[in-house]
């Protein structure tokens, strides 16, 4: 048979340990409370916590404590009223008219008749009262009421006379007293006891208590306390993911302005000066200054004019040129870098804030991320642009599926479409072979594919975000309780 | 992008394919559909206008199946019909053509007039460049016609009216008058465009034409005027016209003489030109080695005429493609005839490593820093209310002259007003709220500039300027970037309670401080916030030059 062992909380121990050093064992709460020097609130749920482990008895006692009323005070110091009574007729020869009485009394003449007619110790004719009995031993009577009522002055534990209770000249209060005993003595229990502690401290390491004490089980299902990580923001972890494929497929990040002039957005890209996207329904100006300076850029605007002359059949405007606007397109980006004639091969992208002349609602912002890759050099092919976007999409591990698409400045032109996890089939790519009048306006002559995305779209479908403004969420609650999609 | 809708059943009949064949079709013409309710919808790219209207859809359907190979010229005679041109200054070019045996029914006349709409949206900008008559011929009141200016005073019947009214008043007060009166007016002279059969004046282009002779189901020959400011556009969009509507059956075309002060000339035009391309020139372009007759089929099924010349293909494009302008754009017929999916593609080799900029692969130092540091992510837009920025007190600043809403009309010029607009969506949020951007502000200048900047915030019960401090000091610290610090005071920040970091060099890398309680009361923000703002690309900058040092 396994050795008892007792297994008590810290408090119970220390309680235990209190009990033995004083020597108390039993007794009740409030004296025990007070031997102890422990609350008597703490010491009642300990006791009874030892009791539950079988160690404590207890036992429940129920006082009466009686206290003199105000009524039995005044009895006390001045006699019963039906003693008044009684008093009034010796002194008046044994009988008194009833309305004598009441007047000597007062209201105590009421129940001073009541009471002394119901003892016996009076009769009434008519409006005469009179003793009837022995005086003496109608005094000795009464005394005896009268001592009850002193014994309980000096003892609340006195068992009173009912009558005087029923009367209301005593109270009776109930008390509950818990008395306990130790079923075992503390010295035994200690011996074979082992603390359980909730939380393990470094004092308990420390102090190498923690060998004596039992880690107590949890209810390891509770729900514990909600607590949230700092977090990355989803949509910069997806741009940040992408940046990573093109780095990967040993791309060079650049740069370019976000205000820009309308030269690299549109006209170095061969649109035509009065193409339906340069109007103010499309683009977005800004007020001041309305128009940069193109000095800086002669060679380009030389060739700009030049080309477009010739492909659209219209005097250029080279004040339509420098006007500056908020990008639409980080093609914009590619077309500067173009214009730097860079020395093949190259493979440069960018990722940047575009702008466009949306109102806000689920499906369209005024400001969104697109993602730009140029790469060429001489004998590059519109073989190579599919396989830069089937290798994007594979890294992405997304299925691709193409169709011949339009865009100002590539010829051919491919959209292309991947289909995400749902199944659903979603446009993503825009590329195509830069056209040879782009080409030829940035002073590139080797050929250069184009391709690119709109990023927050794409970001949404993949993360399940159903309203497109969440992915620039004010409410920190949202970005603290994003699920974490993987693809 | 131009949408069309219309009715699927013509197509089916006109291809002989199955809707969902048609639908596939249309993907490699570059066309998205979708059935709605009983209509096909066909979004279509704006460089093919010649796709606007099912005759040119079946065409070019027919032509990718193999059924019809090139383009043959219908057949014109000379219709007897004269056209006067004394050309508005605003509007000085006109070309215009019958065609017979239209034979206009319910449907083809809804068909003709979305045809008429997307040209004049597309490639007549929004009928500023472009505007496109078209009446039914037996209305004509005369065969001679005249375009000239004409004075506001002049009278006619405006279309789906019955009375009689002045230029003016047409300009005035009819929806179409008020759209586009503005467009070809001469405010100047007092006069507007006129197209006159007769004496009826039939159209006031680019605004609208006459009652007199307005197109319905029944209409069987049409008389078509194009308007317009570039003589080569305006002959072309009738090129495009006139080249879909002898797509019907028995339709044929009949010329019109048209007398000009620099000569005589007679429409359509159906101008052609003549391309050479090589078999190498496509293969270079596409990276497929193609056999010359795989070529020529190609371009025969997309509708080109071909004839070889020793090494060359000289390609003659239909006159309705307006797209076709390089020999690129004829191999991209190529590759369209062949499928895109059928081309292939070259598997990209790495040869060099990529290559992120300084200032992003510093950001992902500083959002790992500033995540260890409990501070949440969040990221805004550039675009930000005025207001705000009033509020905040950040007055220099970039904005839109056109906005389309008033609290995305300026850039934001700091991190701090919308890293404060966070805050104010959270006060009642668990605190401290500690949040942080990495993002792009723009500051004004001639240009205006961007640059990206990192922001963090610390609302709490109580949080003062040594929190904010103690956080960027301790993310300086692990760059081991060298700074000093002095008080600086901007309205945003309570007075002595804000300061400047500078780089060694005296360049501004950071500032922060503690937010103007006047501020947070405007923001309805019941809790103190600490903030700061550093400049990632004076911090990459110093950074990347001072460890290429070790």
């Amino acid at each position: 048979m396994a050795e008892q062992v007792y297994r008590l909380s810290k408090s119970e121990y220390e309680l235990l340990k209190k009990m033995q050093e004083k020597g108390v064992t039993e007794g009740y709460i409030e004296e025990a409370a007070e031997k102890l020097n422990v609350e008597k609130t703490s010491l009642a749920s300990l006791i009874m916590l030892l009791s539950s482990k079988g160690l404590a008895k207890i036992d429940e006692e129920i006082e009466s404590l009686a206290h003199l009323t105000d009524k039995g005070l005044k009895a006390l110091e001045e006699g019963l009223p039906e003693e008044k009574l009684v008093k009034l007729l010796i002194e008046h020869n044994g009988s008194l008219d009833i309305n004598t009485i009441r007047a000597e009394l007062g209201n105590e003449s009421g129940i001073a008749i009541g009471q002394a007619k119901r003892k016996g110790f009076i009769t009434i004719e008519g409006n005469t009262v009179m003793l009837s009995g022995d005086p003496k031993k109608i005094l000795d009577d009464l005394d005896e009421l009268r001592s009850a009522l002193r014994k309980v002055r000096e003892d609340p534990s006195f068992e009173p006379p009912g009558e005087l209770v029923k009367r209301g000249l005593i109270k009776i209060k109930k008390i509950k007293r818990m008395r306990f005993k130790l079923n075992v003595s503390p010295n035994k229990i200690l011996e074979k006891s082992v603390v359980e502690v909730a939380k393990l401290s470094s004092n308990l390491i420390s102090s190498g208590l923690w060998r004596r004490v039992a880690l107590r089980a949890y209810d390891v299902s509770a729900e514990p306390p909600r607590i949230y990580p700092a977090r990355k923001h989803f949509l910069v972890e997806f741009i940040e993911m992408l940046r990573d494929i093109m780095k990967e497929l040993g791309f060079i990040e650049v740069r370019g302005p976000i205000v820009e002039m309308e030269l690299f957005n549109f006209d170095v890209l061969f649109q035509a000066q009065d193409h339906p996207a340069r109007e103010i329904h499309d683009t977005l100006w800004i007020k001041e200054p309305r128009r940069a300076d193109l000095t800086e850029y002669k060679d380009v605007v030389e060739r700009v004019a030049k080309i477009h002359e010739e492909g659209w059949g219209y005097k250029w405007n080279p004040e339509i040129a420098a006007r500056l606007l908020l990008r639409s397109q980080t093609t914009s980006v590619s077309a500067r870098v173009l214009t730097q004639q860079p020395e093949p091969p190259i493979r440069f992208f960018t990722i940047g804030r575009v702008y466009r002349s949306d109102v806000v609602d689920a499906t369209h912002l005024p400001e969104f991320h697109q993602l730009d890759g140029i790469m060429g050099w001489p004998g590059y092919t519109f073989r190579d642009l599919i396989g830069i976007l089937e290798e994007v999409a594979r890294r992405l591990g997304l299925k691709l599926k193409l169709k011949p698409g339009y865009f100002p400045f590539t010829e051919p032109s491919v959209e292309g479409y991947v289909q995400l996890p749902n199944g659903k089939w979603l446009e993503l790519f825009g590329a195509g072979l830069f056209r040879p009048e782009v080409l030829e306006a940035a002073g590139v002559d080797y050929p250069v594919g184009a391709w690119g995305f709109g990023v927050e779209r794409f970001a949404a479908a993949v993360l399940g975000i159903t309203d497109i403004r969440d992915l620039y969420t004010r409410d920190i609650g949202k970005i603290l309780n994003f699920k974490i999609k993987l693809i | 992008m131009p949408v069309l809708r219309f009715k699927p059943e013509k197509l089916i009949k006109l291809t002989g394919l199955s809707l969902d064949e048609i639908m596939e079709t249309l993907f490699k013409l570059k066309c998205e559909s979708e059935l709605i309710d009983e209509d096909l919808e066909v979004e279509i790219n704006p460089d093919r206008p010649d796709l606007y209207i099912s005759e040119g859809l079946a065409r070019a359907i027919n032509g990718l199946q193999g059924k019809r190979k090139g383009w043959k010229k219908p057949k014109i005679i000379d219709s007897g019909y004269s056209l006067e041109v004394r050309p508005p200054s605003t509007r000085p070019y006109i070309a215009a053509a019958i065609v017979y045996n239209v034979n206009i029914d319910e449907d083809f006349l809804e068909e003709l007039i979305q045809f008429q709409e997307k040209l004049h949206d597309t490639i007549g900008r929004r009928r500023r460049k472009v505007a496109i008559g078209i009446h039914d011929l037996d209305k004509l009141p005369s065969k001679n016609l005249r375009y000239i200016d004409e004075s506001l005073d002049a009278d006619m019947i405006p279309l789906d009216d019955t009375r009689r009214y002045s230029i003016r008043q047409v300009l005035e007060n009819t929806t179409q008058g008020q759209k586009y009166g503005n467009i070809s007016l001469n405010t100047d002279r007092g006069t507007h465009p006129a197209l006159y059969s007769g004496e009826e004046i039939i159209a006031i282009p680019p605004v609208i034409n006459s009652n007199v002779t307005r197109l319905e189901p029944g209409t069987k020959h049409v008389f078509i005027d194009v308007t317009g400011t570039h003589r080569e556009t305006v002959n072309k969009v009738l090129d495009i016209i006139v080249t879909a509507l002898t797509e019907r059956e028995g339709a044929y075309i009949g010329s019109i003489k048209i007398y000009t002060p620099q000569g005589e000339v007679t429409t359509p035009l159906l101008t052609t030109k003549t391309l050479r391309i090589t078999r190498q020139l496509v293969t270079q372009t596409l990276g497929l080695e193609l056999s010359l007759e795989s070529i020529t089929d190609s371009l025969g099924r997309t509708l080109h005429n071909v004839t070889i010349e020793e090494n060359s293909i000289i390609v003659t494009p239909a006159p309705f493609r307006v797209d076709i302008i390089r020999e690129v754009d004829l191999i991209e017929d190529i590759a369209i005839a062949l499928g895109y999916e059928s081309l292939g593609f070259n598997r990209p080799v790495v040869e060099s490593p990529g290559k992120l900029l300084p200032e992003s692969r510093l950001s992902r130092v500083l959002r790992e820093l500033a995540i260890g540091l409990g501070f949440t992510e969040v990221t805004q837009l550039t675009l930000i209310s005025p207001k705000l920025l009033d509020y905040t007190h950040f007055h220099e600043r970039v904005e839109i002259l056109n906005p389309v809403q008033y609290e995305y009309s300026a850039l934001r010029p700091s991190l701090i007003p919308s890293l404060l607009s966070v805050a104010a969506k959270n006060v009642h949020a668990r605190k401290p709220v500690k949040v942080f951007e990495i993002g792009m502000i723009v500051k004004p200048g001639s240009p205006p500039t961007d640059h990206l900047h990192m922001a963090l915030l610390i609302m709490d019960d109580e949080v003062g300027y040594e929190d904010i401090q103690a956080s960027v000091y301790s993310i300086l610290r692990i760059l081991d970037v060298d700074f000093k610090v002095e008080p600086t005071s901007h309205p945003v920040f309570i007075t002595g309670r804000a300061a400047r970091l500078l780089t060694s060099n005296g360049e501004e890398l950071a500032i922060m401080g503690e937010v103007n309680p006047e501020i947070l009361e405007k923001l309805e923000i019941s809790f103190p916030i600490a903030v700061a703002d550093l400049d990632v690309e004076v911090l990459a900058r110093w950074k990347y030059k001072t460890s290429n040092r070790h």
